[in-house]
């Protein structure tokens, strides 16, 4: 058991509300930008990231590189305004690799 | 099938064919392997579905909240008041050995209360955002941790059918091919040995039989 931090990389409006929560908070204005404070992040030892979506779409190549680590566990969650889709799309990806393929989700019922 | 270049000897069939036996107990215990690893990751998987789609619109509903309370407040004011707060190790991290695969297990202190900020200048709605901003913090944690393990599995997966499909279609058809091949020469010599035997024996016999006359 160790204790670690949160981090939460992002833009301005979707990022500041996890500040009062004791979350790390990385505010960045463009999401090009986020490559340039992940050096930073990792360096945070965090036991969680989270990343927003045009964060994650932009530095995707650059959390790759943490997925075979237990920590730190970066997790996509959408943005103030953004269409989502993006955390679910990295799951799938994890699938087909372990698959070999990309299985047809049923939709779940409601 | 490529062979392996070996003495077409006894003492390498012997080899071979233990080797051959290890390679195929290895094979079997990887491909037990293999079978629990994707019942454990098709259980996680189809839970995470539901709780990524929940936490996604819980957060949706605390941003539209944020918005509104920088609307009502100026976005000046909004940032000074989130401003507060500090960072804190929030989170204790445990590691849990999956099937040799080692997963994270998250658990979230206790968050901060919000505040520390204004209540003049601030609109009411900013609290009840921050409350269920506090409210879904617990499931991203379950979240990250759970697609964390996820992730991991299945790079343990794609790792471990690899090694299986190597055993499978490459070491043994490979030892197999040898074995096979090294036993015919083996049996072509012990064939030529006896044929050379007999017509040995054929020729002593005649001339003894050319001395006997």
């Amino acid at each position: 058991m160790t204790a670690h931090r949160i981090a939460v990389v992002g833009d301005v409006t979707s990022v500041a509300g996890f500040r009062p929560l004791g979350f790390t908070v990385f505010p960045i204005e463009r999401a090009e930008d986020a490559r340039e404070v992940w050096p930073d992040v990792l360096r945070g030892d965090f036991g969680v990231v989270f990343v927003t979506e045009p964060v994650y779409a932009a530095i995707f190549d650059l959390v790759a590189e943490t997925a075979d680590e237990p920590i730190p566990a970066v997790t996509v969650i959408p943005a103030a305004g953004s269409a989502g889709g993006v955390g679910a799309a990295k799951l799938d990806r994890a699938i087909e690799r372990a698959l070999g393929t990309s299985v047809p989700q049923r939709e779940e019922e409601e | 099938m490529p062979q392996i270049r070996v003495n077409p000897n006894r003492m390498e069939l012997l080899r071979l064919r233990k080797r051959g036996a290890t390679a195929r107990r290895g094979h079997k215990l990887l491909k037990d392997k293999l079978d629990e690893l994707m019942k454990e990751f098709q259980a996680r998987i189809s839970d995470n579905r539901r709780l990524r789609r929940d936490v996604e619109r819980e957060l949706q509903g605390a941003f539209g909240l944020f918005a509104l309370a920088r609307a009502e407040a100026g976005s000046g004011a909004l940032a000074s008041a989130l401003m507060s707060g500090e960072a804190l190790p929030l989170l204790d991290v445990a590691q849990q050995n999956l099937m040799s695969v080692r997963v994270p297990v998250f658990s979230l202190g206790e968050l901060p209360e919000p505040g520390g900020y204004s209540l003049a200048t601030t609109p009411a709605v900013l609290d009840t955002a921050l409350t269920r901003l506090a409210a879904v913090a617990p499931r991203m944690i379950e979240l990250a941790e759970r697609e964390k393990a996820i992730e991991l599995l299945a790079a343990e997966i794609e790792r471990t059918r690899r090694r299986v499909n190597a055993l499978e279609y490459v070491l043994i058809p490979t030892i197999d091919a040898t074995v096979r091949d090294i036993t015919m020469k083996l049996d072509e010599a012990e064939r030529s040995n006896l044929t050379r035997l007999m017509k040995v024996k054929d020729m002593i016999a005649q001339q003894e039989a050319a001395e006997g006359r």
